[in-house]
């Protein structure tokens, strides 16, 4: 049934699915500490349970212009590779399960999003990306360079 | 029982580790009787707990090593080549079926004549021993039980270890926010006392959990020579091996990370870059090649270094070999710089052996060394002189590892800076540092020494924070390594905690700026800065090297100076008196309570610490409150003088007028206008001389032969050894070495007495029986030594 459970936020200014088996949890963070110099979709850093998470911001990812973190605003816990991340979400809105499968992604997407879209799901009528939320830590390599 | 066959099997893993290492160091060196007893104890130590758990195989095999290895220490058996071979089958049998009997949970059928048979066969061997080990009384049971107590350990799994680590953090952040509460609601005095309290016992707990985690790298170190002998009797090479540095302490999960790939580079070493025997001697080098391994700390690094003399890498081989293995194609390879050529040993796909051979050729190579390392942050290293050998350094950071951090400030934000690499710490305003713009860049001289200057700011990208006060700033020189330092200019300096310091992610790592992330009592996340690393990102040249400047000059000035000017501590008395000493003999001043001054023998001592030291003093001072002792020091003893108040510490004035007679007072000068009496300290040391022995180079060894009653070890031996002989009674050796001297009481002739060692003959009576009686009256303090003297004094011209 795991398989089948989804979390669905709004990410980056978009509705998309997140596979709930890739993600740690949905916490909130009060006001994160800078990293000076970092990449620029590194929102900072934070402190949860002990642990510091890096803060990403999947707008940059996508291509977007960044955005402020406000305090209380929710997040996205996900373990990559052994280190502790959280992807900023603008609004998170359910976790359901989705009996639709998967299916491959029509159409063309912004460059953006085509790197980091898995699948597309159907649920409640509209149709969601599904996005693999490793794919918004690293960012691509012709911006990075 | 299945927990007590994990615990037997781990336990026996790392014995048998160990137990390999010290067989073949103990091989090299069969007189070391130690090594030899810490075998002998490991075996003994499996064949306890496999008898325990009913594991036939694993008890008989361990019971014919320990049998084969009590013959040596007997002195039965010689301790060759073939022996330690055929322990070490033993010890390999052992591993295997520990391999199966975790597999499987059972102990495997099977025989073993074969490995215990090839020990019974050597022992059939020359009769006369080649190293005859000098026979001792053995080990019992009990004397090994009794020393097992000593590393008695227990067993925790590494994820409980850690949830206790991650449990005991949250609980210092919840503490934290705890104390911010108290603080804002005004709470009683009683409530924060208490509170204090349980966080200072947070605080100890931290510390102890953190230390859990941390192991000496010996255990890292300690199946490597075992490794290196038997590469090196298959290749037929010679090789000596050693290692340093095993007191260097890392946390467990970075040690597991590094075994692998530090093995592989061992056996690289052997099988790669030690040339075969005719080939080292047409070299011109020894037979014997040598491989070192060392590690050491270096700032919030640890630094793992392989050297080896062999033959080193080949630029132009690797890069023919790198072709014909198509790692990289021949237009790239003209393109390649000589660091670039060496590097290609980490491309996947390459293998420098001609072929692929058993022991290197293992499907790991140094690529996979390589990635395994840069997983835990690690870097690989080579330093490459070709024909003359090769050096890999290893260095991982000490990620989990508690640091002391300095905590600095810059455009308002907190960051730490180990604090093993932090040289001095001075205020930008300080008379002592001067700031120069030169051409663009920034120059700092601290006392006469010039440092390039980084402004935190600038190499972190950051704007200054104007609201910061200037006054605040402050230069830190720091020292990231060897030869080069450089002054880091901050907006403030906070304090310096101890930090446990993780990997940041990789992206933040990649900045190079970083060294990783901690998480200070107050709960929000604070960047460790790699102070290596600004200085790459600054791109400056921090070599130490021809910037000395009038360094030196103005260090001898200052040296003559100090010399010119003694320097005198002016102190009361508890008379009112103002006294001074000259400063340089003075070690310490304590203060200790009334209660440590106590008078014995009509001396007045005090006890500081677990130490009892002479007082200057006619009687104990009355007064129920703190004394304060002056501390003289001669440099062997120490003389405390009791005194009211240190007052001052001035110079010595040139005029001294000195004191008529030697006594207390040296003699008098004038110290603002005011007498000042002067304490001779050469004068007080001669009164309080401990009259000790001459420091001996070898204290000589004093055999107390039969002492039946008891008289000799508590009456004799306590003078002895306060006269500087190390005493042994009745049957003891002391390593087997021979007695300088030997003493024996008259009445009892029946004591056992070794012709060749110079005698001492006590008896009871006061008085000779004879002029020919040499014995002496054995409460004749002076006339014993006397004789004893003497006698150590002949046997050893």
């Amino acid at each position: 049934m795991m398989e089948k459970l989804y979390l669905i936020a709004r990410i980056a200014d978009t509705r998309v699915a997140l596979r709930s088996r890739a993600i740690n949890s949905v916490v909130t963070v009060g006001t994160p500490v800078h990293v000076p110099a970092a990449p620029p979709h590194v929102a900072g850093l934070f402190a949860l349970r002990s642990r510091v998470f890096t803060l990403i911001d999947p707008h940059v990812v996508i291509g977007l212009p960044p955005t402020a973190v406000a305090p209380g605003q929710r997040v996205i816990v996900v373990d990559v590779a052994d280190h502790g991340y959280a992807l900023l979400a603008d609004a998170i809105e359910d976790v359901c399960f989705i009996d639709a499968p998967e299916t491959r992604v029509t159409g063309r997407l912004l460059p953006g999003w085509a790197r980091v879209a898995d699948a597309m799901i159907e649920h409640e009528g509209a149709s969601l990306l599904v996005v693999d939320p490793s794919h918004f830590i690293t960012l691509p390599v012709a911006r990075a360079a | 029982m299945d927990d007590l066959l994990n615990d037997f099997l781990a336990e026996t893993a790392e014995i048998l580790a160990e137990a390999g290492g010290a067989l073949v160091a103990w091989e090299a060196d069969p007189a070391d009787r130690a090594g030899l007893d810490a075998i002998f104890r490991l075996v003994h130590t499996i064949k306890g707990s496999s008898g325990f758990l009913s594991l036939p195989r694993v008890t008989a095999l361990s019971h014919a090593a320990e049998d084969a290895l009590d013959q040596v220490r007997r002195g039965n058996r010689a301790a060759d080549a073939a022996l330690v071979t055929a322990v070490l089958a033993i010890v390999d049998r052992l591993s295997s079926l520990c391999a199966a009997l975790g597999n499987s949970g059972k102990e495997p059928q099977g025989d073993d004549s074969d490995v215990i048979g090839a020990l019974v066969a050597v022992d059939q061997g020359p009769a006369a021993p080649a190293v005859p080990a000098e026979p001792v009384a053995a080990l019992t049971d009990e004397d090994i039980n009794a020393e097992l107590q000593s590393w008695r350990s227990i067993r925790v799994p590494l994820p409980l270890l850690d949830s206790v680590m991650t449990g005991v953090t949250d609980i210092v952040l919840a503490r934290n926010e705890f104390a911010r509460l108290l603080r804002e609601s005004g709470a009683d005095a009683s409530v924060i006392a208490s509170f204090d309290r349980l966080s200072d016992s947070i605080a100890g707990m931290r510390q102890s959990v953190s230390q859990m985690r941390m192991q000496r790298i010996d255990k890292l170190f300690s199946p490597l020579p075992r490794i290196v002998r038997d590469l090196a009797q298959d290749f037929g090479k010679k090789v000596r091996f050693s290692t340093s540095g095993g007191e260097v302490e890392l946390d467990r999960e970075m040690m597991e990370n590094i075994r692998d790939p530090l093995i592989h580079i061992v056996r690289n070493a052997i099988d790669h870059g030690i040339e075969p025997l005719d080939e080292r001697v047409a070299a011109g080098k020894g037979i014997h090649a040598s491989i070192d391994v060392s590690a050491r700390q270096s700032g919030n690094q640890i630094e793992i270094v392989v050297r080896d003399d062999g033959r080193g890498l080949s630029p132009d081989a690797l890069v023919a070999k790198a072709i014909s293995a198509r790692v990289i194609g021949a237009a790239e390879a003209k393109t390649l710089t000589p660091r670039e050529k060496l590097e290609l040993i980490f491309r996947p796909g390459f293998s420098t052996a001609a072929k692929i051979t058993a022991i290197s050729g293992r499907g790991v190579g140094m690529d996979i060394v390589k990635a395994n390392l840069e997983k835990i942050g690690g870097v690989v290293e080579l330093r490459n002189e070709e024909g003359r050998g090769l050096t890999i350094v290893l260095r991982v950071p000490m990620t989990l590892t508690i640091i002391s951090g300095l905590m600095v400030r810059a455009s308002g934000q907190y960051f730490a800076i180990p604090r093993g690499s932090v040289r001095e710490i001075l205020l930008e305003t300080s008379d002592s540092v001067r700031i120069d713009r030169v051409g663009g860049g920034e120059l700092a001289t601290v006392r006469g020494e010039q440092f390039p200057l980084l402004r935190l700011e600038h190499v972190l990208g950051c704007t200054v924070d104007d609201s910061e006060d200037q006054d605040d700033r402050a230069i830190i020189l720091v020292r990231p390594g060897q030869g080069h330092s450089y002054a880091l200019s901050v907006a403030a300096i906070h304090d310096h905690e101890e930090l446990v310091i993780k990997p940041a992610a990789p992206m933040i790592m990649a900045t190079g700026l970083y060294a990783g992330t901690t998480l200070p009592d107050n709960g929000r996340p604070v960047l460790l800065l790699d102070v290596q690393g600004l200085l790459a990102a600054a791109g400056v040249d921090a070599s130490e090297a021809g910037r000395i400047h009038d360094a030196s000059a103005e260090a001898a000035a200052e040296a003559a100076a100090a010399r010119d000017a003694a320097q005198l501590l002016l102190f009361r008395e508890a008379g009112g008196r103002t006294r001074g000493v000259r400063l340089s003999v003075i070690e310490r001043v304590e203060e200790v309570p009334a209660s440590a001054l106590f008078e014995s023998a009509g001396a007045v001592k005090a006890q500081i610490g677990t130490e009892i030291f002479p007082v200057h003093a006619a009687m104990v001072p009355a007064g129920p409150e703190a004394v304060k002792l002056l501390r003289l020091h001669d440099g062997q003893s120490v003389l405390c003088y009791p005194i009211a108040a240190v007052i001052d510490i001035v110079r010595l004035p040139d005029a001294v007028q000195l004191a008529s007679a030697p006594g207390l007072i040296a003699g008098v000068v004038l110290i603002g206008g005011e007498p000042v009496e002067l304490i001779d300290p050469f004068w007080l040391m001669a009164q309080y001389g401990t009259g000790q022995a001459a420091p001996l180079l070898r204290q000589p060894l004093c055999r107390l032969s039969d002492d039946a009653d008891g008289w000799a070890t508590n009456f004799l031996a306590p003078i002895l050894r306060g006269a500087g002989y190390r005493v042994v009674s009745g049957d003891e050796t002391a390593d087997g070495e021979r007695p300088d001297v030997q003493l024996c009481l008259v009445d009892e002739q029946s004591a056992p007495v070794a012709a060749d060692v110079p005698l001492v003959r006590l008896r009871s009576s006061v008085a000779a029986t004879g002029p020919d009686d040499d014995s002496i009256y054995r409460y004749d303090r002076g006339a014993l030594l006397e004789a004893l003297r003497t006698r150590v004094a002949g046997a050893g011209s």
